[in-house]
Protein backbone atom coordinates (compact mmCIF):
# COMPACT_ATOMS: atom_id res chain seq x y z
CA UNK A 1 0.00 0.00 0.00
CA UNK A 2 3.01 2.49 0.86
CA UNK A 3 4.62 1.68 -2.22
CA UNK A 4 1.34 2.40 -4.49
CA UNK A 5 0.80 5.30 -2.42
CA UNK A 6 4.02 6.63 -3.02
CA UNK A 7 3.81 6.12 -6.88
CA UNK A 8 1.66 9.16 -7.17
CA UNK A 9 3.70 11.92 -5.58
CA UNK A 10 6.36 10.34 -7.45
CA UNK A 11 4.49 10.37 -11.17
CA UNK A 12 3.49 14.14 -10.42
CA UNK A 13 6.67 15.28 -9.80
CA UNK A 14 8.08 13.35 -12.70
CA UNK A 15 5.88 15.42 -14.93
CA UNK A 16 6.66 18.93 -13.09
CA UNK A 17 10.40 18.02 -13.38
CA UNK A 18 10.49 16.68 -17.04
CA UNK A 19 12.05 19.96 -18.58
CA UNK A 20 14.73 19.65 -16.09
CA UNK A 21 15.92 15.87 -16.92
CA UNK A 22 15.95 13.97 -19.81
CA UNK A 23 14.78 10.22 -19.43
CA UNK A 24 17.06 9.60 -22.61
CA UNK A 25 20.47 10.66 -20.97
CA UNK A 26 21.98 12.23 -18.37
CA UNK A 27 22.80 15.14 -20.26
CA UNK A 28 20.09 18.07 -20.14
CA UNK A 29 18.74 18.48 -23.54
CA UNK A 30 19.81 22.23 -23.54
CA UNK A 31 23.59 20.88 -23.08
CA UNK A 32 23.69 18.35 -26.01
CA UNK A 33 24.16 19.21 -29.84
CA UNK A 34 23.82 17.17 -32.91
CA UNK A 35 26.56 16.85 -35.12
CA UNK A 36 24.99 18.42 -38.02
CA UNK A 37 23.62 21.31 -35.66
CA UNK A 38 28.00 21.55 -34.37
CA UNK A 39 29.30 21.00 -37.84
CA UNK A 40 26.97 24.59 -38.59
CA UNK A 41 29.41 26.41 -36.05
CA UNK A 42 32.10 25.53 -38.10
CA UNK A 43 34.91 28.06 -37.06
CA UNK A 44 32.95 29.05 -34.29
CA UNK A 45 33.52 25.63 -32.61
CA UNK A 46 36.37 23.83 -30.90
CA UNK A 47 35.54 20.21 -31.10
CA UNK A 48 36.96 18.40 -27.98
CA UNK A 49 38.00 14.66 -27.23
CA UNK A 50 37.19 13.69 -24.22
CA UNK A 51 38.35 9.59 -25.29
CA UNK A 52 41.73 8.28 -24.04
CA UNK A 53 44.73 9.05 -25.68
CA UNK A 54 44.81 5.90 -27.36
CA UNK A 55 41.60 6.11 -29.04
CA UNK A 56 42.44 9.81 -30.21
CA UNK A 57 45.79 8.93 -31.32
CA UNK A 58 43.92 6.34 -34.01
CA UNK A 59 41.04 8.49 -34.99
CA UNK A 60 39.26 11.66 -33.91
CA UNK A 61 37.22 14.64 -35.45
CA UNK A 62 39.52 16.94 -37.44
CA UNK A 63 41.13 19.57 -36.24
CA UNK A 64 39.55 18.27 -32.19
CA UNK A 65 41.61 18.78 -29.39
CA UNK A 66 42.46 15.70 -26.59
CA UNK A 67 41.40 16.61 -23.39
CA UNK A 68 40.27 13.86 -20.76
CA UNK A 69 40.16 13.49 -17.49
CA UNK A 70 43.19 11.20 -16.77
CA UNK A 71 46.02 14.16 -18.41
CA UNK A 72 43.71 17.04 -17.61
CA UNK A 73 46.43 19.10 -15.90
CA UNK A 74 48.47 18.29 -19.05
CA UNK A 75 46.15 18.84 -21.86
CA UNK A 76 43.83 21.99 -20.54
CA UNK A 77 46.81 24.22 -21.41
CA UNK A 78 46.66 23.57 -25.25
CA UNK A 79 42.77 23.66 -25.02
CA UNK A 80 42.82 27.16 -23.36
CA UNK A 81 44.86 28.28 -26.19
CA UNK A 82 42.75 27.05 -28.80
CA UNK A 83 39.69 28.70 -27.21
CA UNK A 84 38.45 32.29 -26.96
CA UNK A 85 35.64 33.49 -26.06
CA UNK A 86 32.56 33.50 -28.09
CA UNK A 87 33.56 30.03 -29.17
CA UNK A 88 31.39 27.10 -28.67
CA UNK A 89 32.81 23.84 -27.41
CA UNK A 90 31.58 20.45 -28.50
CA UNK A 91 32.90 17.81 -26.57
CA UNK A 92 32.33 14.06 -27.52
CA UNK A 93 34.00 10.54 -26.49
CA UNK A 94 32.85 7.23 -27.71
CA UNK A 95 29.25 6.71 -27.90
CA UNK A 96 25.69 8.20 -26.27
CA UNK A 97 26.73 5.72 -23.41
CA UNK A 98 30.20 6.91 -22.71
CA UNK A 99 30.18 9.32 -19.39
CA UNK A 100 33.54 10.66 -20.22
CA UNK A 101 32.12 14.07 -22.23
CA UNK A 102 29.27 14.89 -19.66
CA UNK A 103 32.31 14.93 -17.15
CA UNK A 104 35.04 16.84 -19.06
CA UNK A 105 32.01 19.21 -20.25
CA UNK A 106 31.38 19.21 -16.19
CA UNK A 107 34.77 20.14 -15.68
CA UNK A 108 34.88 22.72 -18.00
CA UNK A 109 31.67 24.96 -17.08
CA UNK A 110 33.05 24.71 -13.40
CA UNK A 111 36.70 24.74 -13.21
CA UNK A 112 37.62 26.91 -16.23
CA UNK A 113 34.16 28.59 -15.97
CA UNK A 114 33.28 28.51 -19.85
CA UNK A 115 29.95 29.05 -21.52
CA UNK A 116 28.65 27.22 -24.19
CA UNK A 117 29.96 23.84 -23.30
CA UNK A 118 27.91 21.21 -25.62
CA UNK A 119 28.29 17.27 -25.53
CA UNK A 120 28.02 15.56 -29.00
CA UNK A 121 24.67 13.55 -29.09
CA UNK A 122 25.52 9.64 -29.57
CA UNK A 123 29.14 10.96 -29.55
CA UNK A 124 32.31 9.37 -32.25
CA UNK A 125 30.01 7.22 -33.31
CA UNK A 126 27.40 9.47 -34.47
CA UNK A 127 29.60 11.56 -35.87
CA UNK A 128 31.34 8.85 -37.93
CA UNK A 129 27.55 7.62 -39.02
CA UNK A 130 27.39 11.44 -40.76
CA UNK A 131 30.64 11.46 -42.35
CA UNK A 132 31.25 8.18 -43.71
CA UNK B 1 11.97 3.36 24.29
CA UNK B 2 10.69 2.36 21.20
CA UNK B 3 8.47 4.48 19.97
CA UNK B 4 11.25 7.22 20.46
CA UNK B 5 13.14 5.26 17.96
CA UNK B 6 10.17 4.93 15.96
CA UNK B 7 10.08 8.63 15.51
CA UNK B 8 14.01 8.83 15.54
CA UNK B 9 14.67 6.60 12.30
CA UNK B 10 10.90 8.07 11.15
CA UNK B 11 12.26 11.85 11.37
CA UNK B 12 16.02 10.86 9.48
CA UNK B 13 13.78 9.38 6.91
CA UNK B 14 11.27 12.43 6.28
CA UNK B 15 14.30 14.26 6.56
CA UNK B 16 16.08 12.78 3.29
CA UNK B 17 13.10 12.25 1.25
CA UNK B 18 12.56 15.89 1.59
CA UNK B 19 15.91 16.60 0.44
CA UNK B 20 16.30 14.87 -2.49
CA UNK B 21 12.70 15.52 -3.24
CA UNK B 22 13.90 19.15 -3.73
CA UNK B 23 16.70 18.08 -6.35
CA UNK B 24 15.50 15.01 -8.26
CA UNK B 25 18.05 15.70 -11.17
CA UNK B 26 21.19 15.74 -8.77
CA UNK B 27 19.50 12.48 -7.11
CA UNK B 28 19.17 10.84 -10.70
CA UNK B 29 22.82 11.81 -11.30
CA UNK B 30 23.72 10.27 -8.06
CA UNK B 31 21.94 7.04 -8.19
CA UNK B 32 23.53 7.19 -11.84
CA UNK B 33 26.96 7.63 -10.54
CA UNK B 34 26.45 3.80 -9.11
CA UNK B 35 26.99 2.50 -12.83
CA UNK B 36 24.46 -0.20 -11.33
CA UNK B 37 21.20 0.64 -13.35
CA UNK B 38 20.32 2.02 -16.81
CA UNK B 39 19.86 5.65 -16.66
CA UNK B 40 16.18 5.81 -17.13
CA UNK B 41 15.38 3.56 -14.08
CA UNK B 42 17.88 5.85 -11.93
CA UNK B 43 15.37 8.49 -12.71
CA UNK B 44 11.87 6.70 -11.87
CA UNK B 45 13.73 6.10 -8.75
CA UNK B 46 14.79 9.34 -8.34
CA UNK B 47 11.38 10.38 -8.57
CA UNK B 48 10.16 7.38 -6.75
CA UNK B 49 12.22 6.82 -3.59
CA UNK B 50 11.96 9.90 -2.07
CA UNK B 51 8.28 9.65 -1.73
CA UNK B 52 8.78 6.01 -0.31
CA UNK B 53 10.76 7.22 2.42
CA UNK B 54 8.53 9.60 3.53
CA UNK B 55 5.34 8.17 3.57
CA UNK B 56 7.11 4.63 5.40
CA UNK B 57 8.50 7.75 7.76
CA UNK B 58 5.52 8.87 8.50
CA UNK B 59 3.59 4.94 8.98
CA UNK B 60 6.11 4.77 11.34
CA UNK B 61 5.19 7.76 12.98
CA UNK B 62 1.16 6.82 13.04
CA UNK B 63 1.95 3.33 13.07
CA UNK B 64 -0.62 2.44 10.19
CA UNK B 65 0.89 0.08 7.75
CA UNK B 66 3.57 -0.48 10.33
CA UNK B 67 4.70 -3.70 9.00
CA UNK B 68 5.46 -2.80 5.67
CA UNK B 69 7.25 0.24 6.47
CA UNK B 70 9.25 -1.61 8.28
CA UNK B 71 10.51 -3.96 5.70
CA UNK B 72 10.37 -1.15 3.14
CA UNK B 73 12.82 0.73 5.18
CA UNK B 74 14.51 -2.14 6.55
CA UNK B 75 15.21 -2.75 2.31
CA UNK B 76 16.35 0.18 1.10
CA UNK B 77 18.94 0.42 3.90
CA UNK B 78 20.38 -2.69 2.91
CA UNK B 79 20.51 -1.77 -0.71
CA UNK B 80 22.01 1.49 -0.40
CA UNK B 81 24.99 -0.49 1.92
CA UNK B 82 25.20 -2.98 -0.46
CA UNK B 83 25.70 -0.65 -3.87
CA UNK B 84 28.01 1.56 -1.27
CA UNK B 85 30.10 -0.95 -0.46
CA UNK B 86 29.92 -2.13 -4.27
CA UNK B 87 30.97 1.10 -5.58
CA UNK B 88 33.51 1.49 -2.68
CA UNK B 89 34.66 -2.03 -3.75
CA UNK B 90 35.01 -0.75 -7.37
CA UNK B 91 36.78 1.91 -6.97
CA UNK B 92 34.03 4.55 -7.80
CA UNK B 93 34.20 8.14 -5.79
CA UNK B 94 31.14 9.03 -5.56
CA UNK B 95 28.59 10.33 -2.88
CA UNK B 96 26.28 8.74 -1.71
CA UNK B 97 22.89 10.87 -2.20
CA UNK B 98 21.48 9.78 0.33
CA UNK B 99 20.63 13.17 2.13
CA UNK B 100 21.08 15.33 -1.27
CA UNK B 101 23.91 17.84 -1.35
CA UNK B 102 23.59 17.93 2.22
CA UNK B 103 25.91 14.52 2.49
CA UNK B 104 28.14 15.44 -0.23
CA UNK B 105 31.14 15.75 1.31
CA UNK B 106 30.82 12.66 3.59
CA UNK B 107 33.16 10.71 3.80
CA UNK B 108 32.47 6.85 3.17
CA UNK B 109 32.87 6.08 6.82
CA UNK B 110 30.54 8.52 7.85
CA UNK B 111 28.18 6.65 5.37
CA UNK B 112 28.45 3.63 6.33
CA UNK B 113 28.35 4.23 10.31
CA UNK B 114 24.95 5.66 9.73
CA UNK B 115 23.37 3.09 7.26
CA UNK B 116 24.90 0.65 9.74
CA UNK B 117 23.15 2.71 13.00
CA UNK B 118 19.92 2.81 11.00
CA UNK B 119 20.13 -0.58 9.73
CA UNK B 120 20.89 -1.87 13.47
CA UNK B 121 17.63 0.97 14.79
CA UNK B 122 15.43 -1.23 11.98
CA UNK B 123 16.54 -3.96 13.11
CA UNK B 124 15.52 -3.74 16.40
CA UNK B 125 12.40 -2.63 15.90
CA UNK B 126 11.40 -5.24 13.78
CA UNK B 127 12.47 -7.93 16.58
CA UNK B 128 10.29 -5.42 18.90
CA UNK B 129 7.32 -5.75 17.05
CA UNK B 130 7.60 -9.32 16.63
CA UNK B 131 8.42 -9.64 20.54
CA UNK B 132 4.64 -7.39 20.76
CA UNK B 133 3.06 -9.76 18.50
CA UNK B 134 4.07 -12.94 20.25
CA UNK B 135 3.32 -11.77 23.41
Amino acid sequence: MLALLALLPGAGQAIYFRDRISWQSPIPPSELVSVEEARQWGDGAIWVDARPQEEFSRDHVPGAISLNEDHWNDLLPQFLAAWSPGKKVVVYCSAQSCDLAREVAERLRKEAQLPDVFVLEGGWEAWLKKNR
Amino acid sequence: MWRIVDFIVAAIFIYAGALKILDPVQFAHDIDNYKMIPWRAGVALAFYLPWLEIFSGLALIVRRFYNGALAILTALVVVFLVATVAAKARGLDITCGCFGHASQHWSFPAHLALDLALLGALIALCFARFSQARG
